[in-house]
């Protein structure tokens, strides 16, 4: 019952930082220059049609108001600029579910290899394993994703022909999966061994390996779970931005997915896009910290959720 | 712990299972050619030819949809929807009578109804070409369904190659009227009247386009099927045509082009100028009023070096027009027209420039107003700052900065600088595209305004005859020079990559390009 009590007060609580999230992005974005119909041979006459058109010549107070009722009716209207006259609610769903295929598969990756990188490294602090993997996941944080998806362009696809370079084709989401695992992978290690190297001096472990448990229970079922907590917590935002794809992986291998319009949309000044994939980034952001504040509870029972 | 190790082993085989993806490659049964091209990304590919801007969807509705004239596999242009045209003896009357076997993709014959709803469509909805075809044709009107009757506000000869631009292409009222702003934005939202009709749109990923078998030229044609990639990235692009998904790509990353020279990389006339502009408006600074301080500044840019850091094989700006416009004489338009400036000279032109900025009050420099100036990415950045450079080294000057804007556009519409990076790329092959612009779009360009160039560009664009035609044009280019709204530095070459070694007969045109006519070698 506590725990349904504060589900409801957070979904509460997130419809009103949505609000807060809408309206704070509306009026920023009205206060940028230019507006989505500058071109290069754009006449003023043409661009005043336009704006017309779309009811940008009205006071901004105004369109966002119509913005908000709108919304409350599920239209977030249609694309300006990036897909014209198509709707934004579809092309967001369209473009989620390819990013969303290629990031489950890239975040079970992330979370598989990085926790047990971090375990294999804890469990073996200052020895050669350890090392070879801070080494690794080191460089695999540092190095910019353009520069690794461009690497392994190069090297599997232009030189040893392994792969194809473009994600239509067959084999073509190795290349963006790995790109968009790699940093979170990366992360989750350090994170792990960090945890693990704390908890592995805690008495209760001792205590279990006194009571004869084998190794591999003690530090997955007694350690791992108990370091877990700060992985969870980043876990959190990670499966939001990894769900909804990257602007490197999606624009290098040609993806049709979310992440590239988290740039383009601002660059290009598409109001609805900027407003549609804000909304639902935030809304996907709240959602998995919800998530999270629950899998505490599961992880560790002692916390309450208040 | 050894035991724990080969568990750990274990599971990481088993992940690594789970990479395995992958959507099957597309296979096309047919005894035409399929090939894949790449012209840009999607936000490119507008389809609703009244509204498309873009020259990758400016190209792929070359394909789709057809105008009364088309480009021939010569790179001509012949009629395309038209069977026959009349034109009146003062040339103002062109009366068009439409084929019987041009159909739409639904089966619909195309009207000349059609043509008029299509023209409607371009003048009202605001799109970058809408005064394409109510700048030249003061009326038009369909007699009957196979009738088209156009009269021109002025002989144009230049008026096919309107007709042949995809703005001009017709509509059909009642699919526009049913799917409103959605029209043309997936393959089932439109009909197609050109060779290919629209099978496949994923957005953001490629386009299929489908040669039709009842076009009236369909058994003419080798290329059965078209996948239109979609791709934003140059070297992304560049990849998939060197593993050879791509047999066209119109990118190429420009630091690999000597690279490419050789392999499939082809430069053609850009038909185009880069320019630097002036700001004669009112939100620019005083001292660039001054034409004498224009011409310094004009005089000073080192033409030769520019071109040399770009190495990109471009061609030395002594005129607005580029070259390969030729005359009846077989004489060049740019060697017809009197040059801006002497780049053979530079040190002398370094002289004279030094001279005018004296007489401007600017004696070495002393006294220079801080200039800003505009560009739109880095590369351009990288031209400016040369050219700002060969100011500060000749003239002394020293406070003009350089900046890359966000929103270039924006700034260079509302006169938010005082100098900018300019350049006009023509839409088609007729001078009057590239002249006309410092009349229709003076906001855009300098908010330059000179009835004396409006006259001359009048009178060139209203005779059919081409020597007092280029007279006119000349005489623009006489006082563009004197007025110097902007300095021109180079005129630079498009480029793309093409299999040649497997495929022949791409058609280029003003950076659209056409691949109906493509055969495999």
């Amino acid at each position: 019952m506590q725990t349904l009590r504060y589900i409801l007060k957070r979904i509460l609580l997130a419809v009103l930082s949505l609000f807060v999230i809408i309206t704070l992005t509306y009026f920023l974005m009205n206060l940028m220059p230019g507006d989505p119909f500058m071109s290069e041979k754009a006449t003023e006459a043409n661009r005043a049609i336009l704006i017309a058109k779309y009811g940008l010549d009205q006071p901004v107070y105004v369109q966002y108001w119509r913005y908000l009722v709108n919304l409350l009716h599920g239209d977030m209207g249609t694309s300006f600029v990036l897909q014209k006259g198509r709707a934004v609610s579809t092309i967001i769903t369209d473009s989620f579910l390819v990013s969303m295929r290629l990031g489950v598969r890239a975040l079970l990756i992330a979370i598989f290899f990085g926790i047990l990188l971090g375990c294999v490294a804890g469990l073996n602090k200052d020895k050669a394993a350890d090392s070879v993997i801070r080494v690794i996941t080191s460089l695999g944080i540092s190095v910019p994703g353009y520069v690794l998806a461009a690497v392994l362009m190069m090297t599997l696809s232009v030189k040893l022909n392994l792969l194809p370079v473009s994600y239509k084709q067959a084999g073509g989401s190795v290349m963006p999966i790995i790109t968009l695992a790699m940093y979170p992978t990366c992360y989750l290690a350090r994170l792990t061994r960090a945890s693990i190297l704390e908890i592995m001096n805690q008495d209760f472990l001792r205590t279990e390996r006194a009571r004869g448990m084998s190794e591999f229970v003690v530090v997955f079922i007694h350690a791992l779970k108990n370091s877990l907590i700060p992985v969870i917590t980043y876990l959190g935002p990670l499966t939001a931005s990894i769900l909804t794809g990257g602007f490197v992986a999606e624009s290098v291998f040609n993806v049709p997915g979310l992440g590239r319009y988290f740039v383009s949309s601002i660059s290009s000044r598409d109001y609805t896009m900027i407003l549609g994939v804000t909304i639902f980034y935030s809304a996907l952001i709240v959602l998995m910290n919800l998530v999270c504040d629950i899998l505490y509870k599961l992880v560790d029972p002692r916390i309450t959720l208040e | 712990m050894k035991n724990l190790h080969l568990k750990l082993t274990a599971l990481a085989a088993a992940a690594a299972m789970v990479i395995g993806s992958v959507p099957a490659a597309s296979v096309f049964a047919d005894d035409k050619l399929s090939i894949a091209v790449t012209g840009g990304g999607e936000s490119s590919m507008v389809l609703n030819t009244s509204l498309t801007s873009a020259l990758n969807g400016l190209s792929t509705a070359r394909h789709l949809f057809e105008g009364l004239y088309k480009l021939d596999a010569n790179n001509e242009l012949v009629l395309g929807q038209a069977e026959k045209v009349e034109i009146s003896e003062d040339s103002l009357t062109w009366t068009f009578t439409l084929r019987d076997d041009a159909t739409w993709s639904d089966g619909v014959a195309v009207k000349a109804a059609d043509f008029v709803y299509g023209f409607d469509s371009l003048a009202s909805n605001g799109g970058d070409y809408s005064s394409l075809v109510s700048g030249v044709v003061s009326s038009y009107e369909a007699t009957d369904d196979k009738t088209l009757v156009l009269h021109l506000a002025f002989p144009c000869a230049y008026l096919p190659s309107i007709l042949a631009f995809p703005s001009s292409y017709p509509l059909r009222q009642d699919i526009v009227e049913q799917y409103g702003e959605s029209y043309a934005t997936d393959p089932d939202m439109a009909v197609y009247n050109g060779p290919y009709a629209l099978t496949g749109w994923a957005h953001e990923s490629d386009l299929t386009l489908e040669l039709r078998d009842d076009y009236y030229d369909a058994d003419s044609i080798s290329v059965g099927t078209i996948d239109w990639m979609l791709i934003t990235e140059d070297s992304s692009a560049l990849s998939s045509f060197e593993s050879g998904d791509l047999i066209y790509s119109d990118m190429c990353p420009d630091e690999e082009k000597p690279r490419m020279e050789g392999n499939g990389l082809y430069y053609t006339s850009g038909n185009n100028n880069y320019c630097v502009m002036f700001n004669l408006g009112p939100n620019g600074n005083e001292v660039l009023k001054d034409a004498k301080v224009r011409e310094a500044l004009s005089l000073t840019i080192d033409r030769a070096r520019i071109i040399n850091i770009r190495g990109m094989n471009d061609e030395m700006g002594k005129t607005l027009a580029p070259s390969g416009f030729v005359n009846a004489d077989g004489v060049d338009f740019t060697d017809y027209a009197d040059p801006w400036v002497d780049t053979e000279d530079y040190e002398g032109n370094c002289e004279k420039a030094k001279a005018l900025l004296a007489e401007a009050g600017y004696e070495n420099g002393e006294g220079f107003p801080a200039l800003r100036y505009i560009v739109s990415n880095d590369s351009r950045k990288e031209i400016a700052e040369a050219i700002v450079n060969d100011w500060k080294e000749v003239l002394g000057i020293d406070s003009i900065t350089v900046e890359k804007v966000e929103n270039f556009f924006a700034s260079r519409s509302t006169g938010d600088y005082d100098l900018s990076y300019y350049g006009w790329f023509m839409d088609y092959t007729d001078l009057s595209n590239m002249f006309g612009i410092f009349v229709d779009t003076a906001n855009a360009n300098s908010f330059y305004d000179s009835a004396d160039y409006t006259a001359a560009y009048t009178a060139a664009i209203s005779t059919s005859d081409q020597a007092e035609q280029w007279e006119n044009y000349k005489k623009c280019e006489q006082i563009l020079a004197q007025d110097l709204p902007v300095s021109v530095i180079l005129h630079s070459q498009n480029s793309y990559l093409f299999d040649d070694a497997n495929y022949e007969g791409l058609v280029y045109s003003c950076g659209t390009f056409v691949f109906t006519y493509v055969t495999a070698k």
